[in-house]
C-alpha cells in the first residue's frame, strides 16, 4: 500500500513540475482528471465487489445525460439539480438491466460476463440512438461558462465542481464501505463470496444492490457534465475505456488511487494537448503513461 | 436436531454420495472416511452450496433442503469451512463482527459474543487490529472458529478442523471444541485424524464411496476392526 502510495506521488510530483512551466495544462488536467475519477468510480465498485468488468458502463453515462436533457428541455430543470431525479431513473434501469441479463450469466464463465456487458452497451447506443437520433444535443446553462483567473491565466471555474464532487463520491463511498452493514457485507463479498454467504450475507442481494447503486452514482457525473459537453449517442464508449484504464492503474480494490492516477492521466493529457500541433498525441500519451505505470509495478512485484 | 434422510447428491451424471441418513442431536458427532469420501460434499449440501438429486434434510424440523446458504446459516447452522474463508482484508475485530452482523438474533448480542469468543480464544483479543490475512494458518483457523460461534449456532459443522496445522495445535484445537461442546453447542465435524477425533466426539460414522459403512459412539468405533486397521494404523 505504502509502495503504491509513493510510486503516485512520484508521478503526481513529476506532473507539478512540469505543470508549473504550463499552470493552464495543470489546472485543466486536475479538472478533466477528477472528472474520469468520478465516472470511474463506480466501474471499480461493480468490478471489486461484483467482480464483473461493466462494458456498456459508459453508456449508462449516456442515458443519464439523455435523461438529464430531456428534464432540462421539457420542464426546464436545473442540470445539476436534475441529478436527484436521474440517479432514481438510472436505478431502476440498473436493476432492470442487471435482472433480465447479468444475474443470468454470473455463474459461468468469465468471458460470458464480458460478452453479455458489450452486448448491453450495444443495445443502450442504439436504443438512445433510434429514441433520440444521432443530432448532437446541448445544454446552456450561464454560470458553467464562467471563468476565473489563477495566476495570471483564465479557467473554467464550474469545472472545479468535478475536483469537489470526486473528493467528496470517493469519501462516501469509502464511508459507507467502513462504518455501515450493508458496506461491510459488499466489502466482504469482494473479498470473499463465500465466506460471506457462510456468514449470513445474502451474497446475490448485495450483487444486485451493487450493481443498481453504481448505476444511480452515475447521475453525478451525467449532471456535472451536461452543461459542458455535447451529448450524443456514442459519448460513453471512450469514458467506459478510460474508467478502465484508472481502475487498472490503481490496481484493484485502491479506492483513492483512482483519484490518484484520474488526476495523473488528466494532467499528463493536458500537457500534451497544451503543445501546439501536437494535441492529437493526447490519447497516445494517456494510453502510453497507463502502459509504464503498469509495466513499472509488474516489475517491481517481481523482484521483490 | 439435524436430520438427513435418504440423501443422493451428484456432480453431472457422477453419484457421489448414495441414499445416505444421518442425525445429529444435542451432541458431538464425527464423519470419518477417506479422501473423496463425499464429506465435504455432504456439508456443503447441508449448507444449501449443492443441490440433492433426491432426500430431505430437516433442522428442528424444519425441511432446509433447497434453501440458500444464508438463509440455513441464519437459521442456526454455522460453518467453519475447511479452506477457513475468512476476509483476508478485514481486521480480526470485523472479521469476527461479520460473523454476527447478518443474523438478526445474533446481533442483538454481539458484544456478549465477542467475550464468549474470547474466553475460548483468547489469542484472539491480542490481535484484534491485524489484518486476517497477515495470520499464520491456524490463529486463521482459530479465527474461522471464532467467527462461527459469533453467529450463536445451534450446531457447528467444523470441516477438517485439523488440515494443515502442527500436532500441538491440533490438539488445542480439539480440547477448544471440546470447551465449545460443553458450552451446549451441537458440534458436526469431518475429520481425517481419526485418532485426535475420536477424542472429541459422542458417536461416529465412517463414510466410504459415499454410503455410510459403520455408525457407533465414540468408544466401541475405536474398537472396530476396520477402523483400526483402516484409520488408526494399530
Amino acid at each position: 500500500m505504502k509502495r503504491i502510495f509513493n510510486l503516485y506521488t512520484f508521478f503526481l510530483l513529476l506532473l507539478v513540475v512540469v505543470a508549473l512551466v504550463r499552470p493552464y495544462a495543470f489546472f485543466y488536467g486536475l479538472q478533466r482528471g477528477s472528472l474520469y475519477s468520478l465516472i470511474a468510480l463506480p466501474l471499480a465498485l461493480i468490478l471489486g465487489i461484483v467482480g464483473l468488468l461493466n462494458l456498456a458502463h459508459g453508456d449508462f453515462l449516456t442515458l443519464g445525460l439523455y435523461i438529464g436533457y430531456i428534464l432540462f428541455n421539457q420542464f426546464k430543470f436545473d442540470p445539476i439539480l436534475s441529478m436527484i431525479f436521474i440517479a432514481p431513473i438510472l436505478f431502476v434501469i440498473g436493476l432492470a438491466v442487471y435482472k433480465s441479463t447479468i444475474e443470468k450469466v454470473l455463474k459461468s464463465h468469465h468471458l460470458n460476463l464480458l460478452l453479455i456487458t458489450f452486448g448491453v452497451s450495444i443495445t443502450l447506443v442504439e436504443l438512445i440512438n433510434s429514441l433520440w437520433t444521432s443530432r448532437p444535443r446541448n445544454v446552456y446553462v450561464t454560470y458553467a461558462t464562467k471563468s476565473i483567473s489563477l495566476f495570471g491565466i483564465s479557467i473554467g471555474a464550474y469545472e472545479f465542481l468535478y475536483v469537489a464532487a470526486s473528493i467528496a463520491v470517493l469519501l462516501v463511498i469509502m464511508l459507507v464501505l467502513k462504518k455501515t452493514r450493508f458496506g461491510q457485507a459488499a466489502f466482504a463479498v469482494g473479498q470473499n463470496p463465500r465466506g460471506a454467504a457462510i456468514v449470513g450475507i445474502n451474497v446475490k442481494l448485495v450483487y444486485t444492490i451493487t450493481f443498481s447503486l453504481a448505476t444511480a452514482m452515475m447521475a453525478v457525473s451525467a449532471s456535472l457534465m451536461m452543461p459542458r459537453v455535447s451529448i450524443f449517442p456514442n459519448l460513453g464508449g471512450p469514458f467506459t475505456m478510460k474508467s478502465f484504464c484508472l481502475t487498472a492503474m490503481a490496481g484493484l480494490g485502491n479506492l483513492p488511487g483512482i483519484l490518484l492516477s484520474g488526476i495523473t492521466l488528466g494532467i499528463a493529457e493536458a500537457i500534451v494537448q497544451s503543445i501546439p500541433g501536437y494535441s492529437g498525441w493526447s490519447d497516445l500519451v494517456f494510453f502510453g503513461v497507463l502502459i509504464l505505470v503498469i509495466a513499472f509495478r509488474a516489475n517491481r512485484g517481481a523482484e521483490r | 436436531m439435524l436430520e438427513i434422510k435418504n440423501l443422493s447428491i451428484a456432480y453431472g451424471k457422477v453419484q457421489v454420495i448414495w441414499d445416505l441418513s444421518i442425525t445429529v442431536g444435542s451432541e458431538a458427532v464425527g464423519l470419518f472416511g477417506p479422501n473423496g469420501a463425499g464429506k465435504t460434499t455432504l456439508i456443503n449440501c447441508i449448507l444449501g452450496m449443492i443441490r440433492p438429486i433426491s432426500g430431505n434434510i430437516y433442522f428442528d424440523g424444519r425441511d432446509i433442503t433447497g434453501l440458500e446458504t444464508y438463509q440455513v446459516v441464519r437459521l442456526g447452522i454455522a460453518l467453519v469451512p475447511q479452506e477457513r474463508e475468512l476476509f483476508p482484508l478485514m481486521t480480526v475485530e470485523e472479521n469476527l463482527k461479520s460473523g454476527a452482523a447478518y443474523i438478526p438474533h445474533a446481533r442483538n448480542q454481539l458484544v456478549d459474543r465477542m467475550n464468549f469468543v474470547f474466553t475460548i480464544f483468547p489469542v484472539l483479543k491480542e490481535r484484534l487490529s491485524q489484518k486476517a490475512g497477515t495470520m499464520s494458518g491456524g490463529e486463521q483457523r482459530m479465527l474461522a472458529v471464532g467467527r462461527a460461534l459469533m453467529a450463536c449456532p445451534k450446531l457447528l459443522i467444523l470441516d477438517e478442523p485439523s488440515v494443515g496445522l502442527q500436532p500441538s495445535i491440533v490438539t488445542e484445537m480439539f480440547a477448544k471444541l471440546k470447551q465449545i461442546r460443553m458450552e451446549g453447542v451441537s458440534i458436526l465435524l469431518t475429520e481425517q485424524n481419526v485418532k485426535q477425533g475420536l477424542k472429541v466426539i459422542d458417536r461416529g460414522y465412517v463414510i466410504e464411496n459415499g454410503r455410510i459403512v459403520i455408525e457407533d459412539k465414540s468408544e466401541k468405533l475405536a474398537q472396530e476392526e476396520h477402523i483400526k486397521r483402516a484409520y488408526l494404523g494399530v
